[in-house]
């Protein structure tokens, strides 16, 4: 079995077991006590571990996503070569509490990557994270060579038609988008869409061919994070995504979690806030049918500890 | 203590120099690792000598005396146990003889003792050097050509085999090695490297230790002090057989065992005479002791001197080849304004182009070891008198801010040390934003890659009709580059660092007071 044909046969069974776990999250939408369940939890007050464990049972439970022997990516971002008190990067506690919960519903295995800023060995090493996915028996993954990245085609988009995408986003059963939330100097917010900037190999294709709808095409692609958790615990609020020194930061001590990524990034771009009508690829995942910005009509879940 | 075991010594300890100076080259770098190997540097001549005046006058600069020293007492020690191209050399000697036919496998003394050729090169060497020129260190002296060798061949050829057995284990869902993303040489300097290799290899397969004894300025050098050593190794004749075979071992083919006689200025102190003699018919000898079988021709050393005031005469006759060029290439920087094309960007901590030029032999040890391969060989960007030096190359990538490691094994003092603190303020180019090719005003539409890249928010992102635009605040930018890798713009960078010919201090960061609180309890949602 050559190379290729080991990606073809991890692909289709990945999408056989996908589409197996849709089936069965869909039945017990249908027939369990789905409906009950919030859109979007939000939790406040805490550290980030113990709003992770609270926000995520609020939300059914990671069983609720992830099933027995399954294959997970959690992707944070791990974009800078900073220390954790920084927040330029996702919480590390964080993400090891997240891998823990995975495994805990049955996963088989758990990857973690990123397509780092900084030189990736140091954004590992320095964000704490690759320590906290070691700690937590997960695998950390290089991002950091093109031939980790494969091309996909992606339907209905206006300027992303395809783009390279990280072998294991495609191999595995599922993945769980974990982005910290932040100030942007150009696209205003970082947040979950932007998070999966990350995934991709070619980032420059995404700035040369307008941002903001690149960002917002990408979530046309099918393969769509299973759970979005924003850690927005300390928050960049000037100088991002990189940020100079924690005088940047605020400490707003809030996560969120939903399934929806536009619904979490509408939510999280209010918590900072910032009007998410005004920010370019939030705007346009709503005209595309992606999610809707209004919260209104939502079931949230609000949690104070 | 029987003088027999010399010869073990010394191959033990060249191979564990060699083995860590090596490992520090292929970036095979742990604590332990880098501080023995950061020690077996110091001991290296002509890097030595440059960090003693580069660093006015250091301690660390200090290997060189003992160099000298031992070479004072005891012969070119250095060539066979210190010096890494030396051993080398004899691991090529070493394999080259088993594979020839029996007879090849001797060494024979030469008469040709290539003084005239090996004292001008010297001479001519630092000539050049005193008159600013590093070029003909940067291609002869052994250390550099031992790092242009590690980090073209070996280092590539260590990465290739880590990153082939890596895609193995990757299929099977292990991640334990990691991929190694290899160094970007330019053609040229691969194809000095490997001319430079091939003449090295096929001088030792031919004739031992000849690189040494012709072209190396560190041998010539060393074999100058040599020739008055305070003790020589001697033959003891009464123990003298006639066999041969101290003279069939002799790497140098300095030993004529029938005239008993040792060059010692070519001699490399290998010790191989002593373990082939059966007899132990070699000693180290007092050189003030007795005249009797005292082999050296007194009028040698007339004869010396003669060819070494020869080949110095014959290089002053270079002067006037070499300061012209250096003339020439000062009046080309001197009246025009620097840009980031016209300069190259030197490391940080190499103080200026003339501190980093004029002290950088070339070894590509900081080429070895940056993390983020943003450090690449030149060729003659910066002229004759910094030939091959190294230079960043933003097109590749860019200086991590807390990064420090070239300046931590720069083994000349080209690059200072710095702390990540002094490394957070010291400005080495600035960078110039050219907003007519820049996406946001081409195009209409947010981009921001150079201002999400920027450590310093030197780039800031500010209004511009309803998206952003970056601005440069220079007195922040540290010149990282960062900014010029990360901008999309092709076939050129809408935005490029401006090398400072002599590096700057940038404002440093505004101090961290630590997050605010928040004063909100209820979410906005």
């Amino acid at each position: 079995m050559d190379r290729r044909d080991f990606l073809k046969k991890g692909f289709l069974y990945s999408l056989s077991g996908s589409l197996i776990t849709t089936a069965s999250g869909f039945f017990s939408n249908v027939f369990g006590k789905g409906n009950s369940l919030p859109d979007l939890v939000a939790v406040r007050g805490s550290d980030p571990v113990t709003m992770y464990k609270r926000g995520i049972d609020e939300i059914g439970g990671m069983s609720r996503f992830v099933k027995r022997g399954q294959t997970v990516v959690v992707k944070p971002n791990i974009g800078w070569d900073v220390p954790p008190e920084r927040a330029a990067n996702t919480n590390p506690h964080l993400v090891k509490a997240i891998i823990e919960s995975c495994y805990e519903a049955g996963a088989r295995r758990v990857y973690c990557f990123d397509n780092t800023c900084d030189n990736w060995r140091r954004s590992y090493k320095n964000s704490g994270i690759e320590d906290a996915v070691n700690d937590a028996n997960g695998q950390m993954v290089p991002g950091n060579q093109e031939r980790y990245y494969h091309d996909v085609d992606i339907p209905g988009t206006k300027k992303l038609k395809n783009v390279k995408v990280h072998e294991l986003l495609m191999e595995s059963d599922l993945y769980i988008n974990v982005p910290v939330l932040k100030h942007h100097g150009s696209t205003t917010l970082t947040i979950a869409m932007k998070n999966l900037m990350g995934v991709v190999w070619d980032r420059r294709f995404y700035h040369r061919n307008d941002l903001h709808q690149c960002i917002a095409d990408f979530c046309l692609f099918e393969r769509k994070p299973k759970l979005n958790i924003v850690d927005a615990y300390l928050v960049m609020t000037k100088n991002g995504p990189r940020g100079t020194s924690t005088s940047d930061l605020t400490r707003m001590k809030s996560l969120l979690i939903s399934p929806d990524i536009v619904a979490i990034d509408s939510a999280s771009a209010r918590l900072f806030g910032a009007d998410p009508n005004n920010i370019g690829h939030m705007r346009i995942a709503e005209k595309l049918g992606i999610g809707s910005l209004d919260l209104s009509k939502r079931n949230i879940e609000r949690v104070y500890l | 203590m029987n003088l027999r075991h010399l010869k073990k010594l010394r191959i033990i300890v060249s191979l564990v120099v060699f083995a860590f100076i090596l490992l520090l080259f292929i970036d095979f770098s742990t604590p332990f690792i880098d501080s023995v190997s950061n020690f077996f540097i110091r001991l290296q001549l002509f890097p030595s000598i440059l960090r003693f005046f580069a660093l006015f006058f250091t301690i660390s600069g200090l290997g060189f005396l003992l160099i000298i020293l031992i070479s004072l007492f005891f012969g070119r020690v250095y060539c066979s146990s210190l010096c890494p191209l030396g051993t080398l050399q004899d691991i090529i000697i070493a394999i080259s003889k088993r594979l020839k036919p029996k007879k090849k496998k001797r060494f024979t003394y030469s008469r040709f003792s290539n003084r005239i050729l090996r004292y001008g090169i010297l001479t001519v060497t630092i000539l050049f050097w005193v008159l600013g020129s590093l070029f003909l260190i940067n291609l002869l002296d052994p250390f550099s050509n031992f790092g242009k060798i590690s980090v073209t061949f070996f280092q590539p050829l260590i990465y290739w085999i880590n990153n082939s057995i890596n895609i193995v284990l990757e299929n099977f869902g292990i991640y334990s090695l990691r991929p190694l993303d290899f160094k970007s040489l330019p053609l040229n300097v691969v194809l000095v490297s490997t001319v430079i290799f091939l003449v090295i290899a096929i001088l030792s397969v031919w004739r031992g230790r000849l690189f040494c004894n012709t072209l190396c300025p560190a041998g010539a050098a060393l074999g100058l002090i040599s020739e008055t050593s305070l003790f020589k190794i001697a033959f003891n004749e009464k123990a003298c057989s006639g066999c041969m075979k101290c003279e069939h071992v002799c790497k140098a083919q300095c030993l004529d065992s029938k005239n008993q006689f040792i060059d010692q200025g070519r001699c490399v102190s290998c010790f191989n005479c002593f373990t082939a003699c059966p007899n132990n018919g070699f000693y180290y000898k007092y050189r003030f002791a007795g005249k009797n079988n005292f082999t050296d021709p007194s009028d040698n050393h007339g004869k010396n001197r003669r060819n070494f005031l020869i080949s110095l005469a014959s290089a002053t006759l270079a002067i006037p080849i070499v300061s012209s060029n250096k003339l020439l290439a000062q009046s080309a920087g001197a009246g025009s304004i620097p840009t980031g094309t016209s300069y190259p960007v030197t490391p940080p901590g190499s103080l200026s182009h003339n501190h980093f030029t004029s002290k950088c032999i070339a070894c590509y040890l900081c080429v070895g070891v940056c993390p983020t391969n943003v450090i690449v060989p030149s060729f003659f960007d910066y002229g004759l008198e910094g030939f091959m030096q190294p230079k960043l190359d933003y097109h590749k990538n860019f200086c991590n801010f807390d990064c420090v490691k070239c300046t931590e094994v720069c083994p000349t003092g080209a690059i200072t040390k710095l702390s990540k603190k002094e490394k957070a303020t010291t400005q080495i180019g600035i960078a110039k934003f050219m907003p007519e090719s820049c996406i946001v005003v081409v195009q209409g539409t947010d981009c921001g890659a150079c201002a999400e890249h920027c450590p310093t928010q030197a780039l800031q992102m500010i209004p511009y009709n309803d998206i952003f635009l970056p601005e440069v605040t220079p007195e922040l930018c540290v010149g990282c580059g960062a900014c010029e890798y990360a901008c999309p713009t092709e076939p050129y960078k809408a935005i490029f660092v401006e090398s400072n010919y002599k590096h700057k201090e940038a404002l440093p960061i505004e101090e961290a007071n630590g997050p605010r609180e928040h004063d909100e309890d209820e979410f906005p949602f």
